[in-house]
């Protein structure tokens, strides 16, 4: 049998070779969790070699197993490990990776990694550093967009310290405090007037200096029901550029998004074309390849604003590549390699629709406070149209020190109907035990009004969610009957995760070495 | 005896419906299925014999069991819960505090802010779970915490 397996992949190498040729040899993903499983993927499919990166605590993590191969990189803190620039370049260099996709967070927009990176020799996959330094500058992207003559929020366009406070007070209230490093929500604070500013101005600071080491802030007039649109982009080393349309971003909560939608819905050609026609402005006055998102605000009037430029891969990413079919993993490494995008990229013809949703292991009616502990069962959904890209899996101890992102589950459907009632069965497919997660707010979702008919702005988690709905007494029922129905078997499933009381399990009681365990007791 | 078990849901007193049919999906991990007349519920049932965690549709439902004598014993212990008099407020999450708003002396409100804690990443704020004054805060800005640990001893306001 081993002679026949190996005959046969050995075959398909060669027919494999003939199609495409690797663009690395080998690849450092310098990241974790399902968007490191991600890379790792593409890189399979690729032909080149994975090489995972892992922290002490992330040692048996699923992305270390899904790798060719994997270096430590230190202890559980991401200050010290994931977010060491030292520690990834040692990692390169005992791989002998060619190059290093840094996926998204972490050190994904960090403009003095990608240098590091390039001055060890090695490729970084993603934009020149000198227009992630720029973008990644959130006060310095709106100065180009502006340049570029494409409208930005109203708002400073200098730090809140060079700016005098008469200047702040004269945007008019509520405003929106953040950090101009940020990213994914962290260092933003709503003010709603200016007693609450100096408040505002610490905590915002403080996060931003523990998230980005960097406190600089600025402030912006807060759009009220605002719809968050987003553009992404895709562009080779020779001044291609693909323009691969618009995703919707709007149901949020803490300024971090939970579901994403492509295309987004309702929003009408001219629009969807000015859009794309600003997008393309910014990315055409900046040095550009690799992989990057423009997004947009949008008001009820429909005047759409520049926001911010992500230079790097999105969390969303996957609602994109499933509309355009385009693998922007892939493209972005065979961009980094030197390839041009060829014409199916550049006019990708967009198919579909394409839904989203984040499972975090977070509790939707305790504010969306992040749960710790420990997974227990993992049963994704799966069948036509469905995608999960997951990082976790069931018997998996949470981390504490890392984002909460436990899995992305992505529909695509014909059209939009269809999309939401692919999405509403393969939510009822999912099952996570053990800790609370966003699948019980997902599944309201999907059955609220304003999500179906595609009519909803940034306000819906904070106007329709609130706290959630209370407990009817036909779910409180179910649930009771659920028991009798468990304890009528005599059969006690295994307890729930220690997720009430925090307590941790020790690193001895690993998935692999209970198995060992239980195999013992059998023989 | 299972006839004189009482089922609280969310701590109130739920009986179950007979006229579902419940069937294991994945026993070991408390997958399952209810089923009556055209509908179908997928739910995960986890914990017991006593406590359970039953997920429907993505909720985390506590649903507790207790026969007559266990209710005897809880009734009385909710009486001993203390809504005056001393009281200690603990971590419900591990992280690192970033900010204390209190010191002894200080009274507080119901939901007033005590302290920050980071966790994940993210500023969660501690509040009160009562009314009262502080007596001592047991923390300070830099100091990481478990889930548990002694955060803030609050009394009676002084008259």
């Amino acid at each position: 049998m081993a002679t026949f397996r190996s005959d046969a992949s050995a075959a398909v190498a060669r027919l494999f070779a003939k199609t495409v040729t690797p663009p690395f040899r080998r690849v450092l993903v310098a990241n974790r969790g399902e968007i490191a499983i991600r890379i790792i993927r593409a890189c399979r499919e690729l032909g080149i070699e994975a090489v995972a990166v892992y922290s002490d605590v992330d040692r048996d993590a699923p992305h270390v197993r899904a790798a060719d191969r994997a270096e430590n990189i230190g202890p559980a803190a991401a200050a010290a490990s994931y977010l060491s620039i030292d520690a990834l370049l040692d990692a390169a260099r005992r791989s002998d990776a060619e190059a290093v996709h840094p996926g998204y967070g972490f050190l994904s927009e960090s403009a003095t990694f990608a240098r590091a990176v390039a001055a060890a020799g090695l490729v970084f996959v993603g934009p020149p550093p000198e227009t992630m330094q720029h973008l990644g500058d959130k006060l310095a992207a709106r100065r180009t967009a502006a340049d570029a003559g494409v409208a930005v929020t109203p708002g400073l366009m200098v730090a809140v310290d060079e700016a005098r406070l008469v200047e702040v007070d004269d945007l008019g209230y509520p405003l929106l405090v953040k950090a101009a490093a940020g990213g994914g929500g962290r260092g933003v604070r709503r003010v709603d007037d200016p007693a609450g500013m100096p408040e505002a101005l610490d905590s915002a600071r403080r996060e931003a200096t523990a998230a980005f080491g960097d406190g600089t802030l600025y402030v912006e007039r807060l759009i009220v029901g605002a719809r968050h649109v987003e553009v992404q982009l895709l562009g080779d080393r020779h001044g291609g550029l693909a323009v691969l349309g618009e995703r919707e971003c709007s149901v949020q909560r803490r300024h971090q998004k939970l579901v994403e939608e492509a295309p987004a819905p309702g929003l009408g050609e001219e629009i969807r074309e000015r859009l794309a026609a600003d997008a393309r402005r910014i990315a055409e006055a900046v040095p550009f390849h690799s992989a990057a998102t423009v997004e947009f605000l949008l008001d009820r009037d429909r005047h759409h604003w520049f926001l911010e430029m992500n230079t790097r891969l999105q969390v969303e990413h996957g609602v994109t590549e499933l509309v355009t079919g385009v693998d922007l993993v892939a493209w972005q490494l065979r961009v980094a390699a030197g390839e041009r995008l060829p014409s199916e990229v550049l006019e990708a013809p967009r198919r579909g629709h394409a839904i989203q949703v984040r499972l975090y292991a977070e509790d939707p009616w305790e504010a969306f406070r992040p749960t710790t502990g420990r997974i227990g069962a993992w049963r994704m959904a799966d069948g036509p149209g469905v995608r999960v890209d997951a990082g976790v899996e069931a018997d998996l101890d949470l981390p504490t020190e890392y984002d909460p992102l436990l899995a992305k589950l992505m529909v695509h459907a014909t059209d939009r109907p269809a999309a939401v009632a692919r999405l509403r069965r393969a939510l009822d497919e999912t099952r996570i035990g053990g800790v609370a997660t966003t699948l019980g707010f997902h599944r309201w979702l999907v059955d609220q009004p304003a999500f179906i008919a595609g009519k909803y702005d940034t306000g819906l988690v904070p106007d329709l969610w609130v706290d959630g709905p209370g407990l009817s007494d036909g779910e409180g029922q179910t649930a009771a009957t659920a028991v009798a129905g468990a304890r009528a078997t005599g059969v006690t499933p295994r307890p729930p995760a220690a997720s009430s009381n925090g307590a941790r399990v020790t690193p001895g009681d690993r998935p692999w070495a209970r198995l060992a365990r239980e195999e013992a007791i059998e023989s | 005896m299972r006839e004189e078990a009482e089922f609280l849901v969310e701590g109130q007193p739920t009986a179950p419906d007979p006229e579902w049919e419940f069937a294991w999906v994945d026993r070991g991990r408390g997958a399952a299925t209810l089923r009556r007349d055209g509908e179908r519920v997928p739910v995960l049932v986890e914990g017991g014999p006593a406590d359970w965690v039953v997920t429907l549709q993505g909720r985390r439902i506590a649903v507790t069991v207790r026969g007559h004598r266990e209710r005897l014993l809880a009734e009385s212990a909710q009486l001993a819960v203390p809504r005056h008099g001393p009281a200690e407020v603990r971590a419900t999450l591990p992280g690192l505090v970033v900010k204390v708003a209190v010191s002894p002396g200080d009274l507080v409100a119901e939901g007033d802010a005590l302290l920050t804690v980071e966790a994940m990443k993210m500023e969660n704020e501690i509040r009160a779970p009562r009314a009262g004054q502080v007596v001592s805060v047991e923390t300070e800005p830099g100091q990481t915490i478990v889930t548990g640990a002694l955060l803030v001893r609050l009394a009676d306001p002084e008259p």
